[in-house]
């Protein structure tokens, strides 16, 4: 039985991804400027890594946690920067996962 | 920001205060028909309006300089203060870019107003970490300093944080402009 949990502990543990955020802006238009973004939001200490996807106007903000960056902070990042936050969710990708998907060409 | 061309030069830092407001300072010199202007700001810069769309961008900025400026004509030489506020307006998607702006400058006597318009468009879209390519057209006017419109034709590299324009007026004068941020 103590094996069952044990083993049980460490699946969940294997489980218990950070959590990722999409977050669709208006407004970006040019890296120049997108990496006003990039660079606020690498500032918080919570994330681990951030991807910036020009085409498809989002940001992905992966977290060291498992909850995520709160959603207040990120809108509050992203209109200081001089944008405006259209849709923040959280999605089931690490970030490398999502940079893969869109940067094969 | 560097600009370095045989009429004009310039180099300047800025340091953002907030998202919208930013200080900063110029080194200039301009050189045209009778005239050499050499000149020192202090410059304050707002972004007066910004309207986000899901494909462009379109601001309204303010820039109100105040400095001092040496004022060379016909071998006569003056050092006169001055305060030269610009107004620029401009619109951007990823494929297109249009801008015109209108400094204010006036010196004693002497009337060096500046218009530009800038127009042009991206040979192609890129990925956020490549070098974006542009071409823009420019058409640029001062005051006193040439009767003439200065057109450039200009190549734009954008990589990120590096912002690189090069061009050749259509009198022949290179031009190149350096941006960074940190």
């Amino acid at each position: 039985m103590k094996k069952i949990a044990y083993l049980l502990l460490i699946f969940l543990s294997l489980n218990s991804y950070a959590a990722t955020q999409r977050v669709e802006v208006m407004g970006m238009v040019c890296a120049f400027c997108a990496q006003g973004i990039e660079k606020s939001l690498q500032t918080i200490k919570d994330v681990n890594d951030v991807y910036v996807n020009l085409d498809n106007y989002f940001v992905i903000i992966e977290s060291k946690n498992t909850v995520g960056i709160p959603d207040e902070m990120i809108k509050n990042i992203i209109v200081d920067a001089g944008y405006d936050v259209k849709k923040i969710e959280t999605i089931n990708a690490s970030v490398k996962e999502i940079r893969a998907k869109y940067e094969k060409k | 920001m560097i600009d370095l061309s045989q009429h004009y030069s310039k180099i300047d830092t800025s340091y953002a205060l907030t998202a919208k407001d930013a200080l900063g300072l110029k080194l200039f010199q301009a050189k045209g028909e009778g005239y050499k202007l050499t000149g020192e700001e202090f410059y304050y810069l707002r972004r007066l309006h910004r309207i986000n769309a899901v494909e462009s961008q379109t601001n309204l900025w303010l820039f109100l300089g105040a400095g001092i400026m040496d004022v060379k004509k016909n071998n006569r030489s003056d050092d006169q203060a001055y305060v030269s506020p610009t107004i620029q307006a401009d619109y951007e998607t990823r494929r297109l870019y249009i801008m015109g702006s209108y400094q204010l400058m006036r010196i004693a006597h002497d009337n060096f107003d500046t218009s530009k318009f800038k127009a042009g468009f991206s040979f192609y879209k890129t990925s956020y970490e490549e070098t974006q390519p542009w071409f823009i057209l420019e058409f640029s006017h001062t005051n006193s300093v040439s009767e003439k419109l200065e057109i450039v034709p200009t190549l734009r590299l954008i990589n990120k944080a590096l912002y690189f324009e090069a061009g050749i007026s259509t009198a022949g004068d290179p031009k190149l402009h350096l941006m960074y941020t940190f």
